[in-house]
């Protein structure tokens, strides 16, 4: 290993844009004047695997793997990680993460408690081996400039907030790399990000709902991915998919029972219960009648 | 009618399928079709090749085998020649059954063999990115023909009245009613059942082409439906249709509907 090398890692899940990012960071240390090199794997990424890039830069780099305990900053794009990552950063380090969390199926198919077996936010982590850190809700972040995409721009903003590399080198390489169209707000994502207040307090992660029981409109909520179709067929305007991705049932009283709902969910994540005291169907039968 | 999560591994659950997926939809509408049948759930053999349809026998609790690529027709002939009391049936793709496994597909709709045979098109590979399939319509956009397709299509259910295939069916996801009735009438029909589901991929297809996540496709979906099946809920389906996605008109419900004899390996002048 040749003296002064240095090194990053990025990690994420499935199409959060770690590749690119890795790109982007690439090429503002290439403007920079260093050597670089960069390694990826993004293997089953687009089902829900972990994808993470690695890279290093310095005078002249003969490998881009960065070896564990040395890594100058770790961007984790999702919570669990930044925990399966922390390893490579170095004593005194940087970990960059959003405190978003991906649950991957895997994760959450415990059936009797309906929680997933996933990690909380442990500070401790970062605090006992003396790592810089900033947890960061992206996601919210970029929510509020207008566009959640930008989201990997505001961790990207918080990376090079710990490395000194000229501005320009970065914003240079935001505007080559992403894609046209997104550059203003990619770079106002950037900014925002480098200047992200290292007190503000990211929110926990959202713990799946417990089961809630025969309702009339029962969600389950380990299930359901927030894909909107439901709240979108529902002809009674029931259901909402809010800003978290979260389902609610926004108009129970409206639901007619017409079970569009359940059978157009893909995930199985909705069903429609009869109400629990039905009317008896002779009074059903002769109330009002008289043909 | 007992629950379809009866049917259901549900310590498997939730499944791999992207948001909005309607391979889900299809894989609970599958489900309500064996309830409505009410068949012994270890008599029921799915068996299914490889692709984001594929996957669907990980999650439903039969006898179920994930073979290889494009195969599943051969996996399910075997099977049916040798347990003739199993109810054998396929779980496909456009891509598994029209591509790499098209000449399984089509000889096994040859011999009348008595299996059904779902196969979940939605226009593109989806487990592996986006690249166009034998389904893909001209013009339309995957990641192998960004400006476009400039191939024909293959009409699925042409092709296997032509192989000969004796029950042919089309249905869509998005009218998941009619889908369990067709899918059950295909299982109780003696010989080679074929019913092309009209799925889709909001993750590739729809981002590709423009007509928006899953919602939106089931809409697209439901006015490309030249035949007797009609969209569900008026009142919203019609109101999100995106203005983008050009309709491609397409028969549904059974197409074809023959008695002849099924192939059980010795030759026989009967049906079954
Ligand atoms: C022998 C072989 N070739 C190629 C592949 C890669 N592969 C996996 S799934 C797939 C396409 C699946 O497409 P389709 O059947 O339409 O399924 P979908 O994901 O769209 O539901 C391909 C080409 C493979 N797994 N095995
Ligand atoms: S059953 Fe019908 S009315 Fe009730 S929530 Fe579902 S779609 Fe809406
Ligand atoms: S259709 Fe199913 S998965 Fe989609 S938002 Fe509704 S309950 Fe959730
Ligand atoms: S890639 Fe497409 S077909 Fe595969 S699970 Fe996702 S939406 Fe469904
Ligand atoms: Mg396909």
């Amino acid at each position: 290993m040749s003296e002064g090398t240095r090194g990053l890692l990025l990690s994420g899940v499935g199409g959060q844009g770690v590749i690119l990012a890795s790109m982007i960071v690439a090429d503002a240390l290439l403007g920079a004047g260093f050597d670089v090199k960069q390694s990826e794997v993004h293997g089953m990424a687009q089902r829900g695997g972990s994808v993470f890039s690695h890279i290093r830069w310095g005078e002249d780099v003969d490998s881009p793997l960065v070896p564990k305990g040395s890594a100058e900053v770790l961007a984790a794009f999702e919570w669990a990680e930044a925990i399966r990552w922390v390893e490579y950063v170095r004593e005194g380090g940087a970990v960059v993460a959003d405190v978003r969390t991906i649950v991957p199926p895997g994760a959450c198919n415990d059936r009797r408690s309906w929680t997933a077996r996933y990690p909380g936010i442990d500070v401790d982590l970062f605090n006992d081996r003396e790592l810089k850190t900033r947890l960061i809700d992206a996601a919210a972040t970029a929510t509020e400039l207008g566009n959640v995409r930008a989201a990997n721009s505001v961790l990207l903003g918080s990376v090079a907030a710990f490395l000194d590399i000229d501005m320009a080198h970065w914003e240079s390489a935001i505007e080559r790399l992403v894609p046209r169209g997104t550059v203003e707000i990619n770079l106002a994502a950037f900014r925002a990000g480098r200047e992200f207040p290292q007190a503000r307090v990211p929110r926990p992660p959202l713990a799946p709902e417990g089961f809630s029981g025969p309702h009339e409109i029962d969600i389950n909520h380990v299930w359901c991915k927030g894909c909107d179709i439901c709240s979108r067929v529902c002809p009674e305007y029931c259901l909402a998919v809010d800003v978290d991705g979260k389902l609610n049932i926004i108009d129970p009283e409206a639901c007619t029972g017409c079970r569009l709902c359940e059978l157009l969910c893909p995930d199985f994540a909705i069903e429609i219960h009869p109400p629990r005291s039905p009317v008896a169907v002779s009074d059903a039968n002769t109330a009002g009648g008289g043909t | 009618m007992a629950d379809v999560k009866t049917y259901l591994r549900e310590w498997a659950m939730p499944h791999v399928l992207c948001p909005g997926c309607a391979h889900g939809i299809v894989m609970r509408g599958f489900l309500a079709a064996i309830d409505q049948l009410q068949l012994d759930q270890d008599k029921v053999a799915v068996v299914a090749g490889i692709g984001c349809s594929s996957r669907i026998v990980g999650y439903i609790d039969f006898c179920t085998l994930h073979g290889t690529h494009g195969r599943a027709p051969a996996f399910a002939s075997g099977l049916k020649l040798a347990r003739p009391d199993l109810h054998v049936m396929v779980i496909t793709g456009d891509g598994d059954g029209l591509a790499i496994g098209g000449n399984h597909l089509i000889h096994a709709a040859r011999r009348n063999i008595d299996i059904t045979v779902m196969l979940l098109n939605n226009s593109i590979y989806g487990m592996t990115g986006g690249q166009a399939a034998p389904t893909t319509p001209e013009g339309a956009v995957a990641s192998t023909t960004p400006a476009g397709n400039t191939e024909p299509n293959f009409d699925a259910c042409k092709l296997m009245i032509g192989a000969g295939a004796s029950f042919v069916a089309r249905v869509l996801a998005a009218n998941p009613i009619e889908m369990s009735k067709v899918i059950a009438d295909g299982v109780r029909h003696p010989g080679f059942s074929f019913i092309e589901i009209i799925s889709d991929c909001p993750e590739y297809y729809g981002r590709y082409n423009k007509v928006g996540g899953g919602a939106d496709m089931l809409t697209w979906m439901a006015r490309r439906d030249a035949g007797v099946a009609v969209p569900l809920s008026e009142k919203k389906f019609v109101e999100h249709v995106p203005s983008s996605a050009v309709p491609l008109g397409m028969t549904t419900g059974v197409l074809e509907r023959d008695i002849r004899p099924v192939f059980t390996g010795v030759r026989r002048q009967e049906p079954l």
